[in-house]
């Protein structure tokens, strides 16, 4: 018997058995290879699972696809985040124009008045819609080198976060911030990190198609942003407890 | 390349890809909804959402959890939209109790009741895990919970299943 499997024992191998029956985890094939007990529970548990398996195929329906209209990528075809196309006609454009016009207003009026705020929000938004490209839904992680070129060593993103599938430096205020993107349940949440980004309360964040928040962390705030309906509740938990800086 | 070819090289690659992964898609869909009926309906919608997002899958490799997320999505959805509640096994319809039924085997349709009275949170990993082969791993990325959680889910959920084997036995 190996070290590992000597540093198991019954009940360990029992509950992993039971957890994984292909017995991939550390330790389990040299444990039952020495435990008559614990290998007749894995054969019962793979005898288990070969019902479970023959249970789970059900009947499949033939195939029928939808109508599946031609994709235009025309350059009157707008990428909306998280890879929905949506044509629009001229005069939408012209309309979307306008908000973006009087957003711009509003929001030099609201500087003018010391808010900074609304700028943080528009550029935040105005930022995702150029970056489009990063919500894809994955599950390939980004590599351990990508992330720590991004994430600066007074900045620590821990495990907790969830899968980090993309992260760049990105302008934000002029100041280069980690972006990153992780999954969701609903699909991908961009996170922006701006350690020098302070708020004083939360910010709602609401584009087409998006909708987020910008969070108060320190002296800083993150932006959490994700398809619009998206529950964000629980991932903005999960981000506070798992973002850290030092500045 | 012209838009036609373009059209026609995007729908031979979407085509090979589901030809693959329509049955996964499907009974993943079904044990995700209990309902083979909805199953169709989120299955439809996921091959619409995926034929029109397929440039963001970068290679075909991973294709299959692609896929998977995109119909857990659509279930979400779909039972979001229609707010249906939690189906009782005692009162199926018609559609929902042929999906349980496997002729001349009684001891398949039992297994497969067991399953269906799981509730999502244990159902949906062993489907990952049995039928589709996720690891651990994948499974928490795809449900957005830790490893060790998927683990104690499995491990509920077939201790579950054996008692359930093991009374009607005796």
């Amino acid at each position: 018997m190996n070290a590992a499997g000597q540093n198991m024992n019954c009940e360990d191998y029992k509950d992993a058995i039971a957890a994984d029956p292909s017995e991939s985890f550390d330790g389990g094939t040299a444990h039952a290879s020495a435990c008559v007990s614990c290998s007749s529970y894995r054969d019962e548990m793979r005898a288990l699972d070969d019902r479970i398996g023959r249970a789970l195929s059900i009947a499949v329906p033939d195939l029928k696809l939808p109508d599946l209209a031609p994709i235009d990528e025309d350059s009157n075809v707008v990428n909306l985040p998280f890879g929905r196309k949506t044509r629009l006609n001229v005069p939408t454009w012209i309309g979307i124009a306008a908000s973006f016009a009087i957003v711009a207003v509003i929001g030099a009026r609201f500087i003018g008045e010391g808010g900074e705020s609304l700028s943080l929000a528009d550029e935040v938004i105005a930022h995702l819609d150029h970056e489009r490209n990063s919500l894809r839904a994955t599950l390939t992680p980004v590599s351990e080198r990508s992330l720590s070129k991004v994430v600066s060593s007074n900045v620590a993103v821990l495990d907790g976060v969830g899968l980090i599938t993309y992260a760049r430096t990105c302008p934000i205020n002029g100041r280069p911030v980690p972006h990153l993107v992780i999954q969701g349940e609903n699909g991908p949440i961009t996170l922006l990190l701006m350690p020098e980004e302070m708020v004083d309360r939360a910010i709602p964040l609401l584009g087409e198609g998006i909708e987020g928040i910008i969070l108060p962390v320190g002296n800083g705030s993150i932006a959490i942003i994700g398809e619009r309906g998206a529950r964000l509740e629980e991932i903005e938990q999960r981000v506070l407890d798992s973002v850290r800086w030092d500045i | 390349m012209n838009s036609s070819n373009a059209h026609l090289e995007r729908k031979r690659r979407f085509d090979s890809i589901v030809g693959v992964f329509h049955k996964d898609m499907y009974r993943y869909a079904a044990w995700l909804s209990r309902d083979p009926s909805i199953a169709e309906d989120v299955v439809q919608e996921a091959l619409l959402r995926s034929w029109k997002s397929l440039d963001a899958l970068r290679e075909d490799a991973a294709a299959k959890p692609w896929l998977m997320t995109i119909v857990r999505r659509e279930n979400a959805r779909y039972f979001e939209r229609k707010r249906l509640e939690t189906v009782d096994i005692d009162d199926l319809t018609p559609a929902q109790a042929a999906m349980l039924v496997e002729e001349d085997d009684s001891q398949l349709t039992e297994i497969r009741e067991a399953i269906y009275r799981l509730v999502d949170d244990y159902r949906e990993p062993l489907v990952l895990q049995v039928l589709m082969g996720h690891s651990t791993r994948e499974i928490a990325e795809l449900m957005g919970i830790k490893p060790g959680a998927v683990l104690t889910r499995l491990h509920r959920a077939r201790h579950k299943l054996k008692d359930v084997i093991d009374e009607a036995a005796q």
